[in-house]
């Protein structure tokens, strides 16, 4: 049976009013309200809270305030003291002893941290899960062959070779937090998302999509963190960033150099900017002609103007660089040549490699406008000496596939950026022969280059591991086939009440120790 | 074969006139429903098809330099992306049919939950922004074509313009710099962690403003010119002449009539901004609908994206069906054996 309803046209459309003005009413500046809490901005979201499967800087971050490692990074510095452990050992190149602090807790009533977790979590990396799912940070633990407990509280970590940068960058880094056994096992998936640790912080709520917020693990007996609460909020636009922390919405942000600029001598905020450690470079594909000829690779190296190029890309923030290690990283050739501008034995080198002038390349960048800037540079610099760039800029998920597989076979010029690791020995394995097809983009194929690169892997003698760091950085110059630009520079911005603590790459916050003053 | 079944009624079983009409609307309900559904089938099908010739490694983009060979083949996948469209498409629309909008592979999150937790912020975005702009627009529309060719009539023209051309995330990035850096009385961010009513509707003012003012002079526009059409008409001649108010004359008659043609776009409207304002979540970072669509774009999270979209072709295809029925609402002439 129909009957008949109160609505009418008239009441509905006061409804469809009311309504509307009911969401334009004021409320509480609740903004506004002073808290004894850290508000961080985070440009990517957070996705997976699960150490092995982890997807970035930005999930590190919480990581690391979340869980303990048998060693961690003192603040501001890659330098390591004891974390969980109160006492480690090499006793062998591939014998680790290690012995744990006792009581340290993990949070949710899951029990004590033990020897058995540290096996749990540092054998996670070298063998699948129950669903056949690899860590992609298994390389990480490449030299694991197991963790033997003791008791409780004593284990080792056998080796299958030596791994010198094990201690700073496996166990101190990210790959080195020790996780419950019962929890991620009582959990299961769950764990990606409500980690369970014994570190100084808990998450104590995630939305996906937005952010989460660490509070102080009432637990953690090492010290107390100056902040109660750390929230993160995930905030996309970079200008949106910059305005929040004008309008003290938030505390903490990474800025972009033109943002930074801007922000310079704004009221209440510091600008940090520092020079980073990331290395940029041109690279030339030397399967594809006519940059398998030596000749023509110098000759490009020749015809450009780093110093210019750089320039435009950064105006003026970013130093150059003439080598892959950065300086201040451990194998940096601080004798690399500094290559200038020269046209003439460009010309020269050129008309010895036996092209056909004029020639036409294609330089592939990310459209991120420093490579863009710097793409117009190289363009103008090369026509002089008869070589025509075609610009092909891409979006980030396009672009970083270009030299991957068969896509990689008609890549010619290009612009790449990698991030740098305190391991010189891992930053060289990008150009291993192995790598080509995938982050081997120059194709560079070098037999000599893979055997220093292995040994260098297991030395245990720092001068030497340095000296072979070096004679690798050596025969990528030889190749002619990597011009390296920049290391780029970071910039973070903050308001002046927070003193903040982050590692020398600018990405690595180290929420813990920041502190209010 | 199409058989005339009225031919064969018992004589004296003629249906009465509401019967009649009820089964007129059925029929109508009926036809759209089943073009609201292929509706839906089409766009997925041009969606994944779509998808699938974008460019890009999606291991690549979601798990960076650090993956295994190994690692991303597994995880391509786990996303189904090693098999034919019309097996994704199957498996999509099987899962659909339970309810299910399948998992997110990186967070191992279900998409329902993904997108039901983005979906109350743009509802309210959306229907914040219509509202207002209906509540400025239509008024602003009267007045224009009650005093046409006035000054106010002019200005009003050319601000409409001026709302219209001008993208909302310019807008809104003005109203920003405006109102919460220079001037301090409203907040950058358009969402809140601190739960309180008063917060969320405060944070949800510029954002709204910024939405509604391109569909304000939109529906200025349309209103003024519709009503320059009813204002012409026999009926509002005879209401002079009755002697009625001239405000009873325009809002009660004239634009009862002259508000049928603004309703498809006001629908259309909606079902646009419910399917996410996606620059304008970004630039207030709400984690509305758009703003999940955008990142999953961004990050090439085929399962979140697949399954976010084809949220937004049903809220599009369900408001546009709702606009469409809302038409006798308005305007009893209108019957439904029109196809």
């Amino acid at each position: 049976m129909l009957t008949s309803t109160n609505f009418t046209r008239r009441s509905i459309l006061a409804g469809i009013a009311g309504l509307s003005a009911a969401t334009m009413l004021p409320g509480g500046p609740a903004w506004a309200q002073e808290q004894r809490s850290l508000t961080v901005r985070i440009s990517r979201e957070i996705q997976n809270l699960d150490p092995p499967f982890m997807t970035g800087t930005t999930d590190s971050n919480v990581l690391r305030a979340v869980f303990q490692r048998l060693v961690a990074y003192v603040p501001n510095k890659y330098e390591y003291e004891l974390d969980a452990a109160e006492k480690m050992e090499q006793v062998s190149p591939l014998q680790i002893d290690f012995t744990l602090k006792k009581g340290q807790m993990f949070t949710g009533g899951y029990g004590e941290l033990t020897a058995d977790d540290v096996k749990f979590s540092f054998e996670r990396y070298i063998r699948p899960d129950a669903e056949g799912k690899e860590s992609s940070y298994k390389a990480d633990w490449a030299a694991l062959v197991e963790v033997q407990v003791h008791d409780t509280y004593t284990g080792s970590i056998i080796l299958s070779k030596p791994s010198p940068s094990l201690w700073e960058v496996v166990l101190a880094g990210t790959s080195g937090l020790i996780q419950s056994r019962k929890a991620v096992e009582a959990l299961g998936a769950e764990h990606s998302r409500t980690p369970i640790g014994s570190g100084p912080y808990m998450v104590t709520s995630f939305e996906a999509h937005r952010g989460l917020t660490l509070s102080r693990n009432p637990d953690f007996a090492d010290y107390v963190p100056d902040y109660e609460t750390v929230n993160l909020i995930y905030i996309a636009n970079q200008k949106t960033a910059e305005l929040a922390l004008r309008a003290k919405e938030i505390d903490f942000t990474e800025l972009s150099i033109d943002a930074a600029e801007e922000l310079i001598g704004a009221e209440g905020i510091t600008v940090e900017k520092r020079p980073g450690q990331r290395f940029v470079w041109m690279g030339m594909n030397m399967q594809k002609a006519p940059l398998d000829n030596l000749a023509v690779r110098k000759a490009i190296r020749a015809a450009i103007d780093v110093d210019e190029m750089v320039l435009a890309g950064y105006q003026g923030n970013a130093p150059r660089l003439n080598t892959m290690i950065p300086p201040g990283l451990l194998g940096h050739w601080s004798d690399a040549p500094v290559y200038q501008r020269n046209v003439d034995e460009a010309r020269q080198l050129l008309a010895e490699s036996g092209v056909t002038l004029p020639i036409t390349l294609k330089l592939t960048l990310l459209n991120e406008p420093g490579f863009q800037n710097m793409g117009l540079v190289a363009q103008a610099l090369l026509s002089e000496v008869g070589i025509n760039i075609e610009i092909d800029q891409r979006e980030a998920a396009t672009f970083w596939s270009s030299g991957k597989g068969e896509s990689g076979d008609d890549l010619e010029l290009f612009f790449l950026r990698f991030n740098a690791n305190p391991d010189p020995t891992y930053n060289a394995r990008w150009f291993l022969p192995s790598q080509i097809g995938d982050w081997n983009w120059q194709r560079f194929d070098s037999a000599e280059f893979a055997r220093i690169q292995d040994e260098s892997g297991s030395n245990l003698d720092r001068d030497s591991r340095v000296q072979q760091i070096i004679e690798l950085q050596k025969l990528m110059d030889e190749s002619a086939s990597m011009v390296w630009l920049t290391n780029e520079v970071f910039a973070l911005g903050y308001q002046s009440s927070v003193q903040p603590a982050f590692l020398p790459d600018g990405n690595n916050w180290q929420f813990p120790y920041f502190k209010a003053i | 074969m199409d058989t005339n079944w009225e031919l064969f009624r018992p004589f004296g079983a003629h249906e009465t006139e509401g019967a009649g009409r009820l089964r007129l609307f059925e029929n109508f309900l009926f036809n759209r429903i089943l073009t609201a559904v292929l509706s839906v089938f089409g766009a997925m099908l041009v969606i994944v098809v779509l998808l699938n010739m974008v460019p890009g490694d999606p291991a690549t983009a979601l798990l960076g330099p650090m993956a295994t060979p190994e690692y991303a083949q597994r995880f391509i996948a786990e996303m189904g992306l090693d098999q034919p469209i019309y097996v994704r498409l199957w498996k999509f629309f099987s899962q659909v049919a339970v309810g299910n909008l399948g998992t997110d592979v990186i967070s191992g999150r279900s998409v329902n939950a993904i997108v039901w937790n983005a979906l109350p912020h743009t509802f309210a975005l959306a229907l914040a922004s219509m509202g207002l702009a209906c509540l400025i627009g239509i008024p602003a529309g009267v007045y224009g074509a009650v005093h046409k060719g006035s000054i106010g009539d002019t200005l009003m023209a050319m601000v409409s313009v001026v709302f219209v051309s001008v993208p909302s995330f310019i807008l809104g990035i003005f109203l920003l710099i405006v109102f919460s850096v220079m001037l301090n009385w409203l907040p950058v961010l358009g969402v809140s962690d601190n739960a309180t009513l008063g917060d969320h509707l405060v944070r949800m003012i510029l954002p709204t403003v910024a939405l509604a003012l391109g569909w304000i002079g939109l529906i200025a526009r349309l209103v003024r010119t519709s009503m320059l059409e009813a204002l012409g008409q026999n009926y509002v001649r005879t209401a002079r002449a009755y002697g009625l108010r001239e405000n009873m004359i325009h809002y009660k008659y004239a634009l009862k009539n002259a508000v049928i043609p603004t309703l498809a776009i006001i629908g259309m409207g909606i079902g646009r901004l419910l399917g996410g304002a996606v620059l304008i979540e970004i630039i207030f970072a709400r984690q509305g609908l758009g703003s999940v669509l955008y990142d999953a774009l961004q990050a090439r999270n085929f399962s979140v994206l697949q399954g976010s979209v084809f949220v937004v072709v049903v809220i599009f295809v369900v408001v546009n069906l709702l606009t469409e029925l809302s038409y006798s609402f308005f305007d009893p002439r209108i019957r439904y054996n029109r196809r």
